[in-house]
């Protein structure tokens, strides 16, 4: 499996605070990589580096094969870096096709094959049927799923997904985890920060979990949720005894 | 789907035709000069607000000096015209190209400022510029300019002996403001512009070069408010500082918009055909009565309107068209 991403010696400080201290990831194509780690920890962070909301104070940002760590997130969208926003951050004012749109306009210039190609991703997610509706009008849980069709609209290499099945009602989480999976299927990579985990760990490949800024321990899903270290991260170090 | 919206917009545009074609045969029905010139008045507004709603409207940089583009257009062709005998056409297109480019070397610091931070920088900017223009010499200073009549002609854009002409001029450019926003609209920029005002980093996060969007809707909304300046001084054909570039037109540009709908097509058309006849008739009818009641009145009214209808007049055809939507 070769690698699409990669982090090497990434630090980012905020005035005294380490945000991210010396953190090297990689995620390898078609895999679903979960980023995992108590609130804090830096994975946010982590995140914004990739998508280049900011650049990293040091480290290299690696994305297939080419060093886009000063590109700013235009650029970085336009070599295949998709994202949905924690707090959803949706054009309200404009319909759900027109959200979709704007996203599909990076690799479409004629509009009407932008707009047949939004209205596509929105079948693909499951809201085709709310396709002109203000996205004001959607309930949370579409909003989530229109933050991930704008981005699946720009024909990412990588996806981010930034806390899309945090807040939902468990039904609603088994459909968000079915959609990451089709996502996959088409042969995307996806890197997902999650809370909950046991909607997160069945889902992903391997898990990266990071605590106060580094990289903790990283592996596949069942060894990481045994780990002590994890554990104690978690919830204490009194509980990681026990384990 | 996809054909509700391109059945939308093609009904856009033969509304469009439909109502130019009416205001075109005004003129043989009214032969009154008072109303020729608020018809002038109203359709050069018209023109106006929809060039200011591309910025301010669809792209979210709420401007409030383009009184300085407006200035810049009508300064540009009255000194071309008088210092070197250039033709207004000419003058027209040179005071277009001059805003465009000083548009996006404003630009090019404002557009660091969000919100609020960047309406002031545009105030202060256009009272810099009338500031500049009322101490030049060469331009006529606090002066102005009177612009020469040399007779009759299209060639030289002047008409003394009747306003029609200047009323089909200011009826083509509310056209072609409006043909523009239209056809931008559903345009790559159309998209971007509402993108960049509804949520930056999310447009940013899809490709959209957000500092690039401002910039192109400032160039725009700049040449096109520009060409109305040009016309605006053939028009009265004498211009000074305040009288072309003073806030007032900032805000007589702003207002047509946010009453009607800022931020959509039809918002500066129907926000002039209300708003400009009525500063004009309460001008002469209560105007005379004391200074400023014609200004309450007016203000009031807008008050109300805003009230009652925040998102602009527009919203009345979407509440209609939304109850017979229901009823089907």
């Amino acid at each position: 499996m070769t690698v699409l991403l990669e982090t090497r010696g990434v630090w980012q400080r905020f005035g005294g605070l380490v945000a991210n201290s010396d953190v090297s990831i990689s995620v390898g194509r078609g895999e679903i990589v979960g980023l995992i780690g108590p609130n804090g920890a830096g994975k946010s962070t982590l995140f914004n580096l990739i998508a280049g909301v900011l650049p990293p104070t040091q480290g290299s940002i690696i994305f297939d094969g080419e060093d886009v760590t000063k590109l700013p997130a235009a650029e970085r969208c336009q070599r295949g870096v998709g994202r949905t926003f924690q707090v959803v951050k949706s054009f309200e004012t404009m319909t759900v096709i027109d959200n979709v749109i704007v996203g599909a306009l990076i690799r479409n210039t004629k509009m009407r094959i932008a707009r047949q190609k939004a209205y596509e991703v929105l079948e693909f997610c499951g809201l085709a049927a709310r396709a002109d509706k203000l996205a004001a009008d959607l309930v949370p849980s579409e909003k989530r799923r229109l933050e991930v069709a704008r981005a699946l609209a720009t024909e990412p290499k990588l996806l981010l997904l930034d806390e899309v099945l945090t807040g939902l009602t468990p039904v609603e989480a088994q459909t968000g985890v079915e959609l990451v999976r089709k996502v996959r299927a088409t042969g995307v990579t996806v890197l997902m920060v999650e809370h909950v985990m046991e909607i997160v760990m069945p889902l992903v490949d391997r898990a990266i979990v990071l605590n106060l800024g580094k990289v903790l321990v990283e592996g596949k899903p069942t060894e990481v949720v045994r780990n002590p270290e994890v554990i104690s991260a978690y919830l204490g170090d009194r509980h990681a005894v026990g384990a | 789907m996809d054909t509700h919206f391109a059945q939308r917009r093609r009904r856009d545009l033969i509304v469009a035709a439909c109502l130019a074609a009416i205001a075109a045969l005004v003129p043989l029905f009214v032969k009154d000069v008072y109303v020729e010139n608020i018809m002038v008045l109203t359709l050069m507004y018209a023109a106006l607000s929809q060039s200011w709603n591309i910025l301010s409207g669809y792209c979210g940089q709420i401007s409030l000096g383009h009184a300085l583009y407006f200035g810049l257009g009508a300064y540009t062709t009255a000194l071309l015209f008088t210092k070197f005998g250039v033709l207004p056409w000419f003058g027209m297109l040179a005071g277009g190209a001059i805003s465009a480019v000083i548009a996006m070397a404003l630009g090019y610091p404002c557009f660091r400022l969000r919100g609020h931070y960047f309406v002031i920088a545009t105030i202060v900017i256009a009272e810099i510029a009338l500031l500049l223009i009322q101490n030049w010499d060469w331009a006529g200073a606090a002066l102005g300019i009177d612009i020469p009549v040399r007779g009759d002609s299209w060639l030289k854009f002047q008409f003394t002996r009747s306003k029609l002409p200047y009323f089909y001029f200011a009826l083509a450019l509310a056209c072609i403001a409006w043909l523009v926003t239209w056809w931008l609209e559903d345009s790559k920029w159309g998209y971007w512009w509402r993108a960049v005002k509804d949520n930056p980093d999310a447009a940013e996060s899809l490709g959209v070069v957000v500092f690039n969007s401002k910039m192109g809707a400032a160039a725009v909304s700049a040449f096109l408010v520009a060409v109305g300046g040009s016309f605006y001084a053939q028009f009265v054909s004498y211009i000074d500082p305040e009288s072309v570039m003073g806030f007032q037109f900032s805000l007589l540009m702003a207002l047509p918009a946010v009453l009607g709908g800022i931020g959509t097509l039809w918002g500066p058309v129907l926000g002039a055909v209300i708003l400009i006849p009525l500063t004009e008739l309460t001008r002469s009818f209560v105007g005379g009565s004391g200074r400023g009641v014609d200004l309450i009145v007016y203000g009031a009214l807008i008050v109300a309107i805003s009230l009652a209808l925040p998102k602009g007049l527009v919203s009345v055809f979407s509440m209609l068209s939304g109850r017979k939507e229901a009823a089907r």
